[in-house]
């Protein structure tokens, strides 16, 4: 990867402290059932993990082509839920303008992870020119439509970050239902006020039989995380031009 | 009332459609609010482009104090300075740079830092126009329409200004005059389109071979798809360089009084404008930024994002403020007071 090696250090710092929030959300959310979007938090930790080895090859933990493997599944899984989404069906994660984003994040990271290769093959063969850039210049226009469409999410979900109740409101606004709520009264939290988009109740955003609901885990960090990863994922296409 | 709701939640209705409304107390975004966050994201773009390995490095600073040549001693001097600091401090000042540049981009996103971070835009915008772009070749005769005059960065200042949330005129028939007044987003639009046609009749673009050699020199370092357009273009212009300065200044002469011409007129006006900004866009090898060493993606990009801000608006989607007998229904789709 071109640039300054402390730059790559500091966005794969960047990208292992996203990973580990998101273990961590992933644990809290198991341990005391608060609602949150597992699956959009493990694909977070898969590509921080996973962006922090392309910036720091001494980071990269996973082998050759496994990463491939895993982004394509994820960016199918994320295109069906998408495509349920939009036909009106059930999904486990709620919003298909939101499942489009990952879509867009697993296939730029298949992109990089692709030019990465072709960039080590061409080394192997004694043709590289240095740096990810030789290997991807056959795609570089690609790269550039990729980072764009990824400041787009960027820009988009930081519009939407201050409309995003912090985890203190949400919870001041659970009390109520908390209070109220025995077996069979439990509203759902988004019907109390709280602002949970990402909560519905395949991933847990009500208790089981009626009990009153938990509080969700922030969505407003959940939305910095994907912030953090787009800023990151359009830094490492642009040094690919 | 019912029908400009009704017509509201049409034209959300695409964003409905992807999932895209679902937070309490989030609004969707007006047209104003959209060219805002476009605006963002290039800016986005922008910082990321400064964190290029070429921007650490020499070259970088040398470009920088290029733009100097030619200019007056007044306007060269500090160009020359601020050029050695970061020749002397080439990471540090370009670390500066571009977390500037990305707090800008992230700051017009987040709707409570919208007006600081716009701010903040035009001051930055200013000082680049001078200390990095050389007042983008207007004094020293250098400047043309397709090498960046009269300056990307400073259409950026424009756009701030334009975009600017809140205003008095909210009967304005566009969105770039709801802030200004309609009569002044007038006035800025006849002076930077004008002032695009006269460049156009400048030597730099309108003798023999300038402006062939210009958009050639753009094609060097490019994707073969726009490297071989811009050759190809490079080379008609060179054969027909005078008359198709003259072509160009004659039309965007006439995106220029646009804005003064009945509503299908404008709005033919500002789809010449947007179709004239590709062209230039292109000629400018999209400023550079699939080479690995453009800064910004010059100035089609944001003549076009201009253009679009003067997109002659249909009366019905007019603020109802300034609509009598109307009575506002829908809350305000932007929290700026759009």
């Amino acid at each position: 990867m071109g640039g300054p090696s402390w730059l790559a250090w500091m966005f794969a710092s960047v990208m292992i402290a996203t990973a580990v929030y998101c273990v961590a959300r992933l644990l809290v959310s198991w341990r005391q059932r608060r609602p949150t979007h597992q699956h959009v938090d493990a694909i977070h930790v898969l590509m921080g993990v996973a962006m922090a080895g392309l910036l720091v090859p001494r980071l990269r933990v996973f082998w050759a082509g496994g990463w491939e493997v895993v982004f394509g599944i994820a960016a199918a899984w994320f295109a069906w839920l998408a495509i349920r989404e939009y036909r009106g069906q059930a999904t486990v994660g709620g919003r298909p303008g939101h499942h489009l984003q990952h879509v867009l994040a697993c296939g730029a990271m298949l992109y990089m992870l692709l030019a990465a290769a072709s960039v080590a093959k061409a080394a192997a063969g004694g043709s590289a020119t240095g740096g990810m850039a030789g290997g991807a210049a056959h795609f570089r226009t690609l790269a550039l439509v990729l980072a764009v469409a990824l400041f787009g999410s960027v820009v988009w979900n930081a519009d939407r970050l201050s409309s995003l109740a912090p985890v203190a409101a949400l919870a001041a606004r659970a009390a109520p239902v908390l209070a109220g709520a025995g077996p069979g009264g439990g509203a759902s939290f988004a019907a109390a006020g709280g602002d949970d988009s990402r909560s519905t109740p395949g991933d847990g955003g009500q208790g089981p039989a009626g009990w009153p609901p938990k509080v969700p885990l922030s969505p407003r960090l959940a939305v910095c995380c994907e912030i953090a990863m787009g800023v990151t994922m359009g830094y490492m296409l642009i040094l690919m031009l | 009332m019912a029908s400009q709701a009704a017509d509201v939640g049409t034209r959300t209705g695409w964003l409905r459609g992807v999932g895209a409304v679902h937070e309490e107390g989030w609004t969707t975004p007006d047209a104003r609010r959209r060219l805002q966050l476009v605006l963002a994201g290039i800016w986005l773009l922008d910082a990321v482009l400064q964190f290029q390995a070429f921007m650490f490095s020499h070259g970088f600073s040398q470009m920088l104090g290029g733009t100097a040549a030619g200019n007056p001693a007044v306007i060269a001097d500090p160009i020359n300075w601020s050029a050695k600091i970061i020749a002397g401090h080439p990471t540090a000042t370009n670390v500066i740079f571009a977390f500037v540049q990305l707090a800008i981009g992230l700051g017009i996103a987040w709707r409570p830092t919208l007006k600081l971070a716009l701010g903040a835009s035009i001051g930055w915008s200013l000082g680049v126009w001078w200390f990095g772009e050389g007042l983008g070749g207007v004094l020293n005769g250098a400047g043309g329409p397709v090498n960046g005059a009269p300056g990307a960065v400073v259409i950026y200042a424009l756009l701030a200004v334009l975009l600017w949330p809140g205003g008095p005129d909210r009967a304005a028939p566009f969105v770039a005059g709801r802030f200004t007044g309609a009569n002044v987003a007038r006035v800025l639009w006849l002076v930077l389109w004008g002032s695009l046609a006269y460049l156009a009749l400048l030597p730099a673009t309108r003798a023999p071979k300038a402006l062939g050699r210009m958009v050639s020199a753009m094609g060097s370092g490019q994707p073969s798809w726009l490297s071989s357009l811009d050759n190809h273009l490079g080379a008609f212009l060179t054969s027909h360089g005078p008359a198709m300065a003259v072509v160009l200044a004659v039309t965007l002469a006439l995106v220029a009084v646009s804005p003064y011409l009945p509503r299908p007129a404008a709005r033919a006006g500002v789809v010449l404008a947007v179709v004239t900004a590709a062209f230039i866009w292109l000629a400018e090898g999209l400023g550079g930024i699939l080479t690995g060493g453009g800064t910004d993606p010059n100035s089609g990009l944001l003549l076009a994002l201009v253009a679009l801000a003067y997109w002659p608006l249909a009366r019905a989607a007019w603020p109802a403020a300034s609509q009598p007998g109307l009575v506002a229904t829908a809350r305000p789709q932007s929290p700026e007071g759009a």
